[in-house]
């Protein structure tokens, strides 16, 4: 076999499942907030737990659907954007983000 | 031991933390994690017997940096790891001088992005700043974004505990919540935009709401690196066409993601967006 | 943090050289942010830097004599020490922020898009007199010879230093040789008409019609890099035969070329056979 890597049909039966309950998106990390409002996500441990897998599975489905998430596409659009917006800030400031929101509270 | 010599030794490993690199150090209690994450995760299941958690925080990008109209400038040197530095002298003059086990906390992921321990929450919890909006960032109150290390060891130090003032939202944040419906890092990156941001702040002007898309995220702070590497690679590895195929291998992007893989320093930290527009620390970033 | 009005630039000046030199730089100068004209546009410290007035440049790490001496040429290959210089540049700048209030941004020693440097070290090396251009490439300083540079742009207005005259290069042996025998040690050694990269005439004491195969070069000083390993893997992906696939992957090329690249802080500079028999800092490669 070689080295281990999941299958895939295992993989596209829990990924969206474990990326949900992992760190990928992150809603409520804030320490301050109470505990009924926030949002930790969970460990690989607390994940295999409550989805009866092996820690080993959960582990490497998750690493897979992370790297899977978003395509090549978004890290050239991070490009653009990155340029876009130094590029703006350093001609306009503040306003470079501001302006757009400022004109949509006048309306 | 006499309280008088923990308080003098705790002075003694700041200031040494401070000399040896960090802008910032504070010391949290190891037993202040079990509230915030789960079993093996925490300083004590990396070192037994851990008393304390010495954290040191340094700035990244210089304020010219951060002027800088070409945003590759920062990606290739926005951090240079000086705070990894000074934390491997803080645990070698733990070791030799006090005789005590120290080490370096584990901050590298070794699962995906998950790393054994968090540096964010070692910051948090040693009172060197709050998470903010802009994510989830922990922002000092005097320089906003640094990078933070930390060192376990079974010495015990006089702790700091969390700060009791939130840091983030900057009053002037609160105001354009209230007046406009975002913040400026908000509207820097919004996520109803393409980006990875949003949140909603209280009547009390504290952060009731926020939400972060980490793998958004990534796509810009690690543009060229690990991941960019992989995702080409298995791009590259299914053309057919061979002319296509060495024309991918060759290209401007996969070239700079060999190299991002090469130069540890280069291939963090990318995308400075949502900070550039953050109010706190700004005057720490306006020299003349 | 000094006030500015209360700066002495040539003081200033001094005090950096200072700190350059106590951290391991053996010398040290200044260029004027606007004598780059002969930078393309996009590359030239204003660039970077808004209102950059000087670039500050730092020399040092030199390959030992003990180094230049090992007749097994692959020592070099992975001891090359470049990475010393950037981390004094990045201190540098740190240290003109912090203790002068002027912005400061150490140039980047990777490469922005399309695989170009941000700046050329070697002209603002050339320009703060730290060394001069030579026939084959690299700036030479007159006593020490090969060095590696690195730069910090800076708003702060210091004292600017002049090119070098006479120039490094060609050293009065190396005018000699030409006006003997046609060549000089460098074009000897790695000559273009002979599968190399260098090439050049010596006239009135100066060299002319320089010509440098850069594209061979790095064939060579990059010898297992990222180039190399894009070759082998474009090579590997279109072999066919799964058997040859694997030699071509586990081959001692492939595996160097990796480590290369994971020490890359170490293993970028794979080729000095043009330096090794440069008269010019002769004396800093030999011991009695």
């Amino acid at each position: 076999m070689g080295f281990y890597f999941v299958d895939p049909e295992t993989y596209n039966k829990y990924k969206d499942e474990i990326l949900e309950m992992s760190h990928a998106v992150q809603v409520n990390f804030q320490e301050h907030l109470p505990a009924d409002k926030r949002q930790p996500g969970y460990s690989d441990k607390q994940i295999a737990e409550k989805l009866g897998l092996e820690l080993k599975v959960v582990r490497e489905i998750r690493c897979v659907a992370e790297r899977d998430k978003y395509p090549l596409d978004e890290f050239e659009e991070a490009i653009r954007f990155k340029e876009k917006a130094c590029l703006d800030y350093s001609v306009k400031g503040m306003s470079a983000v501001m302006e757009k929101y400022v004109k949509e509270s006048k309306k | 031991m006499h309280a008088s010599e923990t308080e003098s030794r705790t002075q003694q490993i700041k200031q040494f933390a401070l000399d040896a690199g960090g802008d910032v150090v504070g010391i949290a209690n190891p037993r202040d994690w079990d509230e915030h994450v789960p079993e093996g995760h925490r300083p004590y299941d990396i070192l037994p017997g851990a008393k304390s958690v010495v954290v040191v925080g340094s700035r990244g990008p210089t304020a010219g940096a951060w002027r800088s109209p070409n945003h590759r400038v920062m990606e290739v040197n926005g951090y240079d790891f000086r705070n990894d530095a000074a934390i491997h002298r803080v645990a070698d003059m733990i070791e030799s001088d006090f005789d005590h086990l120290a080490i370096q906390a584990p901050g590298l992921p070794t699962g995906g992005h998950l790393p054994p321990m968090s540096m964010m929450l070692s910051a948090v919890l040693a009172g060197l700043g709050t998470r903010s909006l802009a994510a989830n960032i922990i922002l000092n109150p005097k320089y906003g974004l640094l990078y933070y290390s930390a060192c376990i060891t079974t010495l015990e130090f006089d702790y700091d505990g969390m700060l009791e003032q939130d840091v983030c939202p900057h009053h002037m944040c609160v105001e354009s919540y209230r007046r406009f419906g975002k913040t400026p890092c908000m509207a820097a990156c919004p996520s109803d935009n393409g980006g990875c941001l949003d949140g909603a702040i209280d009547d009390d002007g504290r952060i009731e709401y926020s939400y972060y898309d980490r793998e958004r995220c990534v796509s810009r702070a690690m543009n060229f690196g690990i991941n960019s590497f992989q995702k080409s690679l298995a791009q590259i590895v299914a053309e057919e066409d061979s002319e296509r195929q060495s024309t991918m291998i060759h290209s401007d992007f996969f070239s700079r993601s060999c190299s991002a893989i090469t130069n540890y320093k280069e291939s963090v930290a990318q995308c400075f967006e949502c900070m550039r527009v953050c109010p706190i620390g700004r005057t720490e970033r306006k020299l003349q | 943090m000094t006030a500015q009005n209360k700066i002495d630039f040539a003081t200033a000046k001094s005090e950096l050289a200072a700190i350059a030199g106590k951290s391991g730089a053996l010398v040290s100068g200044v260029a004027s942010a606007g004598a780059f004209d002969d930078a393309p546009e996009g590359y030239r410290p204003a660039d970077i830097l808004p209102h950059a007035k000087s670039v500050l440049v730092v020399g040092g790490a030199q390959p030992r004599a003990g180094d230049w001496q090992s007749p097994n040429y692959q020592h070099m290959e992975v001891t090359t020490t470049s990475d010393r210089m950037q981390t004094l540049a990045l201190k540098m700048a740190r240290f003109i922020e912090d203790r002068f209030s002027y912005y400061a941004v150490a140039v980047p020693a990777g490469v922005d898009r399309g695989q170009q440097p941000f700046m050329s070290i070697s002209m603002a090396a050339d320009l703060a007199g730290c060394g001069s251009k030579s026939l084959a490439g690299p700036v030479l300083h007159p006593e020490f010879g090969f060095m590696y540079y690195g730069a910090i742009i800076t708003t702060m207005p210091l004292p600017a230093d002049k090119p070098l005259d006479p120039p490094a290069c060609p050293a009065p042996e190396c005018v000699r040789m030409y006006e003997a025998e046609g060549t000089t040690p460098c074009l000897n050694t790695c000559p273009a008409k002979a599968g190399g990269c260098l090439d050049g005439r010596i006239e009135d004491g100066r060299f002319t019609e320089r010509q440098y195969d850069a594209t061979r070069c790095a064939t060579r000083v990059q010898n297992y890099w990222v180039p190399g390993f894009q070759k082998v893997l474009g090579a590997t992906l279109q072999e066919p035969d799964a058997e040859k696939q694997k030699m071509m992957l586990f081959s001692s090329m492939f595996s160097r070329t990796l480590w290369s690249m994971t020490y890359s802080n170490v293993a970028q500079g794979q080729c000095a056979e043009c330096m090794r028999v440069c008269p010019v800092g002769y004396e800093y490669r030999t011991k009695n």
